[in-house]
């Protein structure tokens, strides 16, 4: 792929062709993160349509101090934020995500729950192909607002920096919900690798 | 430092977004508290496995689509 900058440029100047690659370039990972936020592919494909047609409208305002994905995925992750609000019914619309729930508690004869490391477990299962699945179903169990944060910092890459200015949101609200979304991954993994049988657990 | 605290900061050690005198506090709960420490690594992988999440190819027909859409708004403007 030629150099983006060059790519970039040659788009602010009208370069057809140069805007059909940017796009090519960008459209799958663009459409994975849609997959993840909507869940279905019709939803998706509005969501890529919309910030790619966002992209051509708006390419000659890109100023090359950002980055362009960053730039790309702001369009893309408002997109996804404004399709939740849009009539669709969400029950659990403001659901907050509690650090005090999320911990781990003593349990009903005061003892501290057990925390088994499943670590090498899970290392196992991703080279298997066997937790794809899981991680995938645990995600889209997350809260929209948690999800959104974990999937721009986690799964895209991008920095708690970025993640805010894309999302309007202050660094440490990004954090914040950063940290309860990984807690709660974290926790239904638990669930299913301490199913499956795991190493011997430490007591919390 | 408790294993309460130490809890809520997990992502920010992590990330390394503390300060190194807060580094030291939890690392030295950490010599002593197995627990924390498997909790600890547990998040560390999950947080590792989101970035190694196999990435869905976008399929060809959607591609297609996306093409046709943006070059009919290229004609339209």
């Amino acid at each position: 792929m030629p150099d983006e900058h060059a790519l970039i440029a040659a788009s602010q100047a009208g370069d057809a062709a140069a805007l059909d690659e940017l796009v090519r370039a960008h459209q799958g990972r663009v459409y994975g993160f849609a997959m993840r936020m909507c869940r279905n592919v019709e939803d998706a494909k509005d969501i890529l349509q919309e910030t790619f047609l966002g992209m051509l409208r708006s390419i000659r305002e890109f100023r090359q101090d950002s980055r362009f994905t960053t730039w790309l995925y702001r369009i893309a992750a408002n997109a996804c934020l404004k399709k939740r609000r849009r009539g669709v019914h969400d029950p659990h619309p403001e659901q907050k995500l509690s650090l005090d729930t999320l911990m781990p508690h003593p349990d009903a004869g005061g003892r501290r729950p057990e925390i088994p490391d499943w670590s090498s477990d899970a290392e196992r299962a991703l080279l298997n192909g066997e937790l794809s699945a899981q991680m995938e179903a645990a995600i889209d169990k997350l809260p929209r607002d948690y999800k959104i944060v974990l999937l721009l910092r986690d799964v895209e890459g991008f920095t708690a920096d970025e993640t805010a200015d894309m999302l309007k949101l202050s660094v440490s609200a990004v954090k914040s919900r950063l940290h309860r979304a990984r807690v709660f991954l974290r926790n239904e993994l638990a669930g299913y690798f301490e199913d499956t049988g795991a190493k011997k657990p430490e007591k919390f | 430092m408790e294993c309460r605290e130490l809890f809520a900061r997990l992502s920010e050690y992590m990330d390394g977004e503390l300060s190194q005198e807060l580094c030291e506090r939890i690392r030295q709960h950490l010599a002593n508290c197995l627990p924390c420490v498997n909790f600890a690594h547990t998040l560390k992988t999950t947080s590792e496995l989101c970035r190694r999440l196999p990435s869905r190819p976008i399929p060809p027909d959607v591609a297609a689509e996306l093409r046709a859409f943006l070059s009919s708004q290229r004609q339209a403007s």
